[in-house]
């Protein structure tokens, strides 16, 4: 909640006189308060964080460099989450339920919710199927008190794209929206589903009520009942009914409600979705063991039909138990049912289980260390550290003639601001704001680990190891099959630390 | 903006076969060439040739090529051809010999000594930086731009009577009867509206077109140009490996802004960043022209130019220059110490039209020129604007016509379809009737070539 | 009105001509190098000196090309060029010169175009510091050693920066784009300045432990839209097909090492723009069968673990998953093909906790010695 106060502020901060006028009052009126603590209990609006008390002048009157730390702050945010390894549903089911009712005709996100929603689901669905290459999807809308079916359970991203098109672009946003009707049809259609894979329903609900025709609370019940977990994305403002049944099928978290602040917001929401769901209990799905298929592709010299589209295609994958032709994966084979991937789908899923662990701050005291990114060579502000100010000569003493100029005219702009500099806890090195998010986001590998200190490089405190002696250890000669050894970085991680002896007796043989 | 920089080049394809041999044999020239002449494919082409010791044959080369791409495939054949750069023997191509080995000692470095510039080996006492050299161009560029438009100049920046001579002959200005004084011709003010490197290079090709007429060697003219362009911005150069001609040209080119040097008799030279530019293409915006722009663009070097939706522009300037180049499309309305105000009708740009402005030129000056605060916006002028502008312009061009050659009376009726379709492949075709057996195409020569294969097959 | 066709005037190019930026990820391990040359012939120094002038190729076909070059060493993964601003950019071997001949040096470089001599000399110089940095040691402990997960990731993160502003290729950012905007470069819808390509040279075998960090590498290439080149010398590959493939690059083979420059000026010289319209040699069977982890077989058809995606050729003894100790639930493999039924719900729970010592027995005592 915080946030949104924060946002309310900032955009009321750009109004005419009045309201700030006004805010600066209430500050002083509240600092007296605090003198005198009599406040016995606050109301959490009472707290509101003014964008332009947190701002620090630098020395000479310039705020770059808070609006520097600003900016990173803000951009870290998103960033900065739970990185112990713990196990996830990465074969997930999931059913998505758009609200195309009248309510969505609203043009607080614009160009207006019904577009926005629209655009944002497509881009939902090629996340999804990124993030989570062997899990199924299917979209369901609540229209004019129906719930209408847009594509059905599948797992390629192209089919639910062009359902997309074709059923849900040219609709128009009428009537009410059923939540009840919606969330039985996404219940029927995960019926079927195996109980390996988690079952999801992610809700968009753009209205304020819901016209069901009997008592949802029963729906609710039966969806507990089926080990169904529940997000909803609220547009206009919370619902109780929603939140009561995010928290009834999710253990009583309602972390899986949000309401959205800004389009961005609203992405930011939906994005969060695509990522395979914590599991907590042993109840939302069982472990199994699943028969998969791994078909070699082959180029023909003439156009066959695809058992799949009935197209004419030239090269496809061959199903290994049917020898039918599929021309998409991965996908379960139209004749024998067999589930067919490519082992490089397995290899998409892997960083969801080994999380790259969050990189901290360099405080100014070490900032004297690094002079630019170990990765990408983006300069670091240079603020001459009061401690020990040979040291830092000594660092960025070899430095060409440009750079330390550029750097000296830096130096009063930023006195106050952050160092801009984030290190990985593992080796050390230091990296800038932007490598950081995209080594968290895309990456998901840290290039310092990787790359291994080298003695040339300055700008890392010291040079650990232990990531390499590890790996060293497990080079085998004979290893020329990759899943096997990606089993063995399976096992090196935490989730058995059990089995540690078991595995590397494998690789010593 | 490119297409004017373009126009220079094609002059350059003019040029007979026995030049482009001679020009070919500098290091500089022929990397120079192959990077500003050659479309992406035939770079390509030539790059895949350039290390086979072997011809290849065309069939190869057109194997190589996605079979829907063929109109590329063909501009790039014929841009090859055209520069003499590939010989074709018993249906395989082959690089020209000279090209061949020249750019190869470009890529791997083996040239001779001093084939891209050769450094003073000694300290220049009165040596500059490269902030000198910048605002030494910048000042004299901009007070040929400003005799031009005929502002004041200090008499000591005015521009010498080598660069007088240069714009009277390239008819950017002429010489009125009414006055000794030149006058700005309306080719002037078009100039005065192309980018920075595009008017260097219009400059520099007037100055070759009137070099061979002062019979200068146009080879020796171009070697240089385009050695001026792979050198490196605040080095100083020696003279000693210059020719006769160009050390004649320095002189010249000093008075452009193009080098510097600190005295006539002094033996070393430098270049500055409107040298250094020379050779990059345009379509690259990004850091070199950009950065020549900021070089010559008038103190301010982030823009100036609003213009808003309802055609009223606000520029934030108060060099008289740019006002004199916005009063030739736009209507002013009123003018602060540092802001200009105007307003684009259709008056203003028929006027400019008629001047021989195109609607191209003065969207993309204004483009450039934008300010930071419309630079946000994508697109960076209000859509409106720019429509009615290039609207404006059409309202003239009810008729167009296209220099060309008129084919007819084919045999059959497929060869009149297979020269269609060929012509349309290398994107001459005009216009063609079916019925009548009629071709118009804007080149004729591969044309006649291809007519010419067909009709003796066997060979 | 319709007569006016003002069609002509509006040619906007979608796509603008963006520059390339070309990075080269060359192995510089001595050993693999010294068995290539013992078998083909082709040495270090010659191939860097063709890897050069491939670079200087590129770097001609437009002033704004850029180009990175990065090795993929013994250990791990360094920049040659452009080096690590602050570090050291003087040659080793340059520093003990006379004056005179310092001179003649100079004069030399004279001779060549200075953007490639720039690249020259940076990566020659940071070369020499790598290996004359490396000891005998290092060597003998790490003769296959390989970087490759390192190296993609700098390479990916620096052309993060360069191609899109450090923005990630996310187009969402509103704010992000206008700051690229006013930088004053071309840009295309997804806020990328310069398109991006990767080369790899490659002479050492599959730094097998690296599985997921390469892969992990190579969604991220294929997210950012930049192929993955591969010219693999000696040791064929799996890891490195697959990265080709996922993100639509050129693999080869090249029969004749010797012939090292024909084949990149060939292969992987075409920009964004000339793949466009050029038919480039692809790999067509890339191996995409898996290894099971019980016994490494290369597999058709196999049995995966839910919890964990470990691959086994058979379903595991007790139906304990041997890699995360999962207890698992083998019953749906027997009705394969028939409609699956949502298990009864009276049957008992897994227990997964208490399974770690009984699991390490399982699989240490129950899986037989890998052949090899």
């Amino acid at each position: 909640m915080a946030d949104s106060d924060e946002d309310f502020v900032l955009e009321s901060s750009g109004d005419e006189r009045g309201p700030r006028t006004r805010g600066s009052r209430r500050q002083t009126r509240k600092s007296k308060k605090e003198d005198a603590s009599a406040a016995p209990r606050r109301e959490k609006w009472e707290d509101i964080q003014r964008s332009w008390d947190t701002v620090v002048e630098a020395a000479d009157g310039s705020i770059a460099g808070a609006v520097i730390g600003l900016l990173e702050a803000t951009k870290r945010k998103r960033l900065l989450r739970d990185t112990t390894p713990i196990q996830r549903g990465i074969i997930r089911h999931l059913v998505l339920v758009l609200d195309l009712s009248s309510a969505m005709v609203e043009k607080d996100l614009r160009p207006t919710r019904f577009l926005l929603t629209l655009r944002y689901a497509r881009d939902f669905v090629t996340e999804y199927f990124e993030q989570n290459p062997i899990s199924q999807l299917s979209i369901v809308a609540m229209h004019d008190g129906l719930a209408m079916r847009i594509s059905d359970m599948g797992g390629n991203p192209s089919d639910h794209l062009t359902a997309l098109q074709e059923k849900a672009f040219p609709l128009e946003p009428k009537g009410a929206s059923s939540l009840q009707n919606a969330l039985e049809m996404a219940r029927a259609e995960l019926f079927h589903t195996p109980s390996h894979g988690t079952r999801e329903i992610f809700v968009i609900f753009g209205a304020l009520s819901s016209s069901d025709p009997a008592d949802i609370h029963e729906t609710i019940n039966a969806l507990v009942d089926d080990r169904i977990q529940i997000r909803v994305v609220g547009l206009a403002a919370q619902v109780a009914v929603c939140r009561e049944m995010v928290m009834k099928t999710n253990d009583g978290d309602d972390s899986g409600y949000g309401v959205v602040l800004d389009e961005a917001h609203y992405r930011e929401l939906m994005m969060a979705a695509t990522s395979p769901p914590i599991t907590k209990s042993e109840s939302t799905s069982t472990p199994s063991l699943l028969m998969m298929g791994f078909p070699s592709r082959t180029v023909e010299n003439f156009e066959t039909l695809c058992s799949c589209h009935s197209n004419l295609t030239k090269g496809g994958y061959i199903c290994p138990r049917c020898s039918s032709k599929i021309c998409f994966l991965p996908t379960e084979c139209p004749c024998c049912g067999l589930t067919l991937i490519l082992s490089t789908h397995l290899a998409r899923s892997y960083h969801h289980l080994f999380p790259l662990k969050n990189w901290v701050e360099v405080p100014w005291s070490d900032a004297h260390l690094s002079t630019h990114c170990f990765s990408c060579h983006f300069a670091f502000p240079l603020n001459p550290p009061p401690t020990s100010p040979s040291k830092s000569r000594q660092s960025h003493g070899l430095t060409t003639k440009g750079f330390e100029k550029g750097s000296q005219s830096q130096n009063n702009s930023t006195q106050n601001a952050v160092s801009q500099r984030y290190a990985c806890p593992d080796c050390k090195t230091h990296f800038c704001i932007d490598c950081d998010i995209f080594a968290h986001e895309s990456l998901h590998n840290c290039p310092g680990c990787q790359a291994v200190p080298a003695s040339v490089t300055k700008g890392r405190a010291n040079v650990s190891s232990t990531t390499t002696a590890n790996s060293r250890k497990l080079v085998g000669h004979n290893m020329k099959t990759q899943v096997a050894e990606a089993t063995k970085m399976l096992e090196k991680s935490k989730i058995a630390p059990g089995n540690g002896t078991g595995s590397s007796m494998d690789v010593d043989v | 903006m490119s297409s004017q920089a373009m126009k220079g080049f094609e002059q350059l394809e003019g040029l007979p076969e026995a030049i482009f041999k001679r020009l070919y044999q500098q290091p500089a020239t022929s990397l120079a060439i192959f990077r500003r002449m050659l479309p992406n494919l035939a770079k390509t082409f030539v790059m895949a040739m350039l290390f086979n010791p072997d011809p290849i044959p065309i069939s190869t080369l057109e194997g190589w090529v996605h079979p829907d791409k063929n109109s590329l495939k063909e501009e790039a054949f014929a841009k090859l051809r055209q520069l003499h750069l590939v010989t074709e023997r018993q249906g395989t191509f082959a690089l020209d010999a000279t090209f061949k080995t020249e750019l190869t000692k470009a890529l791997t470095g083996g040239g001779s000594p001093g084939s891209f510039g050769l450094p003073c080996d000694t300290d220049d006492k009165n040596k500059v930086d490269i902030s000198f050299l910048d605002k030494y161009a910048t000042e004299q560029w901009e007070s040929i731009l400003h005799f031009m438009v005929g502002n004041e100049v200090p008499s000591s920046r005015r521009p010498s009577e080598g660069v007088v001579r240069l714009l009277l002959h390239g008819k950017l200005m002429e010489q009125t009867r009414a006055s000794s004084e030149a006058v700005i011709t309306q080719l002037g003010f078009s100039f005065l509206l192309q980018e920075a490197n595009a008017q260097v290079w219009t400059l520099l090709l007037l100055y070759l077109d009137m070099a061979e007429q002062l019979r200068m060697d146009p080879v020796d003219i171009l070697h240089f140009l385009f050695l001026l362009g792979s050198l490196e911005l605040g080095q100083d150069y020696d003279m000693k490996s210059l020719t006769p001609t160009q050390k004649g040209m320095l002189e010249d080119l000093r008075d452009y802004g193009i080098v510097y040097q600190r005295k006539s008799s002094s033996r070393r030279f430098y270049p500055t960043r409107l040298a250094t530019a020379l050779t990059s293409e345009i379509r690259a915006t990004s850091s070199p022209s950009r950065s020549i722009q900021n070089a010559i663009s008038h103190g301010d070097e982030n823009g100036f130019l609003i213009v808003e939706t309802n055609y009223r522009m606000y520029a934030y300037t108060n060099s008289p220059l740019q006002i004199a180049v916005l009063n030739l499309f736009a209507r002013l309305i009123s003018r602060f110490p540092n802001l200009v105000t105007a307003r684009i009708t259709r008056e203003s740009i028929r006027q400019a039209i008629g001047k021989g402005i195109t609607a191209e030129q003065i969207i993309d000056y204004m483009t450039v020129n934008a300010h930071p605060q419309l630079r946000k916006n994508t697109p960076v002028l209000p859509p409106t604007v720019v429509d009615q502008i290039r609207l404006w312009q059409i309202e003239g061009e009810r008729m167009k016509a296209t220099p060309g050659y008129l084919f007819k009376e084919f045999s059959t009726n497929s060869e009149f379809n297979a020269v269609c379709r060929y012509a349309n492949d290398l994107g001459v075709l005009v216009w063609a009737d079916q019925n009548k057996g009629n071709l118009f195409v804007s080149k004729h020569e591969q044309i006649a070539d291809f007519i010419r294969k067909r009709a003796q097959p066997n060979r | 009105m319709d007569n006016v066709d003002g069609t002509e005037h509006y040619n906007f190019k979608s796509n603008p001509d963006l520059p390339t930026l070309q990075v080269i990820i060359i192995d510089t391990n001595p050993v693999a190098w010294e068995l290539l040359k013992q078998s083909s012939g082709l040495g270090f120094p010659d191939a860097l000196s063709q890897i050069l002038i491939f670079a200087n190729a590129h770097l001609a076909f437009s002033l704004s090309n850029r180009a990175a070059v990065i090795a993929n060493h013994l250990d791990g993964a360094h920049f040659l060029s452009p080096a690590p601003p602050g570090s050291d950019l003087t040659d080793p071997d340059e520093a003990n010169l006379t004056p005179e001949q310092q001179k003649i040096v100079s004069q030399q470089k004279a001779s060549q175009y200075r953007v490639f001599r720039i690249l020259e000399d940076e990566v020659r110089a940071s070369y020499r510091r790598l290996i004359k940095s490396t000891t005998v040691e290092d060597l003998e402990k790490n003769p296959n050693g390989s970087a490759l997960s390192g190296a993609l990731g700098l390479a990916l993160t620096y052309i993060n920066r360069v191609c899109f502003g450090g923005t990630g290729g996310r187009s969402g950012g509103a704010e992000e784009k206008v700051k690229i905007n006013s930088a004053g470069g071309k840009v295309d819808d997804t806020g990328r300045m310069m398109h991006a390509k990767i080369l790899i040279v490659s002479v050492t075998p599959d730094p097998a432990p690296q599985y997921i960090s390469v892969m992990n590498g190579v969604f991220a290439a294929q997210r950012l839209k930049v192929p993955i080149d591969v010219c693999k010398l000696r040791e064929s590959t799996v890891f490195l097909q697959q990265a080709a493939d996922a993100t639509g690059g050129v693999y080869m083979e090249p029969e004749h090492p010797k012939g090292l420059l024909q084949y990149l000026m060939m292969g992987f010289l075409p920009d964004q723009l000339a793949r466009e319209s050029i038919i480039l040699p692809t790999k067509v069977d890339v191996d995409f069968r898996a290894a099971c982890f019980c016994h490494k077989k290369v597999l058709d058809i196999g049995f995966v673990c839910s919890i964990c995606l470990s691959i086994f050729c058979q379903p595991p003894e007790g139906a304990v998953c041997s890699t995360c100790g999962t207890k698992l639930d083998v019953s749906s493999l027997e009705n394969i093909g028939k409609p699956v039924v949502a298990p009864p719900k009276k049957k008992k729970k897994k227990k997964v906790t208490d399974s770690l010592s009984e699991s390490g027995v399982a699989s240490a005592a129950q899986s037989p010695a890998p052949e090899g």
